[in-house]
């Protein structure tokens, strides 16, 4: 018997090719205006290099802060049960949906050298200033990639059985030793999906990047900023920045293929 | 020795213990819903006394109105999970293992030990095979190594037997009773097999609703 659902109609055809043109059409174009025969020595240029450091720092600490504070929000969020659960998870969520340059305005409020509420204490006491410096570049992308990494660390947690720990626990193994030796284990394809998210995030990121740490090139530039300050001045090598980003983000979907591509082909 | 008087109230579900069990393999048997699978996570610590107070081996480890509660991880129980619960990215061998590890011993020592387990178990051919790929029987052998094999205070076996195929029954009987007895250990069987508890226990204890 022909099943109905396996009979697309037309229009719905027509708008899923539209669809795929929309979004390939951009990075078709992309690649056209990328100069290949000069692709390196574009890459390679001082201020390319410059950005590429920076992004690749700042991305990685980024990263490393949204675990260090993801997992136990994560954790909190899947397994404890509290009154304020979802105010706590709309919060955490917030900078998902919050336009950028707002996060970085936002950013400023609170780590500000001046005005801010932690950033005068940091400056005055500690001699700290996050503003217009490469660990500002950090915080404004741990905030905007903080979100994707507790995200996919809820939904793995959620989504381990608690019967292992039980029979861990059973067996001798106290609470840091059921995490290390089971729950680790079980979490991991959650942690590298969450892992790579965040930093595919976190090395995209723009608008609080600038807003919060400025656009210093060798110091606060990251990749995507250069893109923006190099449209005009040295279009080719804007083009060669965007491709290589784009690569990347290619390169992170690969490494998904299994949990976010291959889900659809089930 | 296992000594339980206690009630325990689990959202509907009450049941009060009353329950002495000295070096002696003690079988539990009744209709599904009358909580053996309760009592044995009563005794290893996975649920909580409502009231009265459970002591193993001479220690008090459940005592709600003494505020006293002892972590399962600290009670040194050996215990086989009706669905085995075997950890599913760790090996066969791993998971006879992990008793020994979890507790602190070398690698090699636990590796050394549990490899003598699978052998007397009968799942040494499928040592190196990951958990989630053994079939019923073999699964329960591995979980059944892996409760006895960290010499503990008390033995806690829930459907043990109910994935071995019936031609292997006797000779894992014999090597529970056997373990058991070098243990020399209170034991407490879950079982709905009434053959099973009859070949393997020394007293039988019948849950009703």
């Amino acid at each position: 018997m022909k099943r109905v659902e396996s009979r697309t109609p037309r229009f719905v055809s027509f708008g899923a090719i539209v669809g795929v043109l929309f979004l390939t059409l951009p990075i078709v174009g992309l690649m056209k205006r990328v100069a290949w025969s000069t692709l390196w020595s574009q890459l390679t240029e001082d201020v390319t290099m410059q950005a590429l450091r920076a992004s690749l720092y700042a991305s990685v600490c980024a990263t490393a802060i949204a675990l260090i504070l993801g997992l136990p929000l994560a954790w909190v969020l899947a397994r404890v049960q509290f009154g304020a659960r979802r105010l706590v998870r709309a919060l955490i969520l917030l900078p998902m949906v919050l336009p950028p340059v707002v996060g970085g305005v936002a950013l400023l409020g609170a780590y500000g050298k001046s005005n801010g509420l932690l950033g005068g204490v940091l400056n005055n006491v500690f001699g700290i200033q996050l503003t217009y410096s490469l660990w500002g570049v950090v915080i404004a992308e741990a905030f905007v990639a903080l979100p994707f990494l507790v995200l996919a660390l809820e939904g793995g947690l959620r989504s381990i059985d608690t019967k292992y720990e039980e029979s861990a626990a059973v067996m001798g193994a106290g609470d840091f030793t059921r995490f290390r030796l089971v729950v680790l284990p079980l979490l991991r394809p959650s942690l590298v999906s969450g892992l790579l998210l965040a930093w595919a995030r976190a090395l995209g990121e723009f608008g609080a990047t600038i807003t919060f740490a400025g656009n210093i090139q060798g110091r606060t530039q990251t990749t995507p900023l250069a893109v923006y300050s190099l449209l005009e001045s040295n279009p080719e090598s804007a083009y060669a920045l965007s491709f290589l980003l784009v690569a990347v983000c290619v390169a992170v979907l690969v490494g998904l293929r299994d949990r976010w591509i291959g889900g659809g082909a089930q | 020795m296992i000594a339980l008087h206690g009630t325990l109230i689990n959202g509907s579900f009450e049941k009060t213990f009353d329950l002495h069990v000295g070096n002696e393999i003690v079988g539990v048997v009744g209709a599904n819903g009358t909580g053996k699978t309760s009592l044995l996570r009563v005794v290893a610590g996975l649920h909580c006394l409502s009231s009265g107070e459970l002591n193993i081996d001479g220690e008090i480890v459940d005592a709600p109105t003494r505020n006293i509660f002892v972590k399962p991880e600290s009670r040194h129980i050996g215990m086989v999970f009706q669905d085995h619960s075997l950890l599913p990215f760790l090996t066969a061998l791993e998971n006879v293992a992990f008793p020994l590890i979890a507790r602190g011993h070398s690698r090699s020592t636990a590796q050394r030990l549990a490899d003598e387990f699978v052998e007397q178990f009968g799942v040494s051919h499928v040592a190196s095979q990951l958990a989630k790929t053994l079939s019923g029987g073999q699964s329960q052998r591995v979980a059944i190594a892996r409760a006895l094999i960290g010499k503990p205070k008390a033995i806690l076996l829930d459907e043990p037997l109910s994935a071995i195929d019936e031609e292997s029954k006797p000779e894992v009987r014999a090597i529970i009773r056997e373990r058991i007895a070098a243990l020399g250990v209170p034991s407490l069987i879950v079982s709905h097999e009434i053959d099973d508890v009859r070949q393997m226990c020394t007293r039988i204890e019948n849950y009703t609703r």
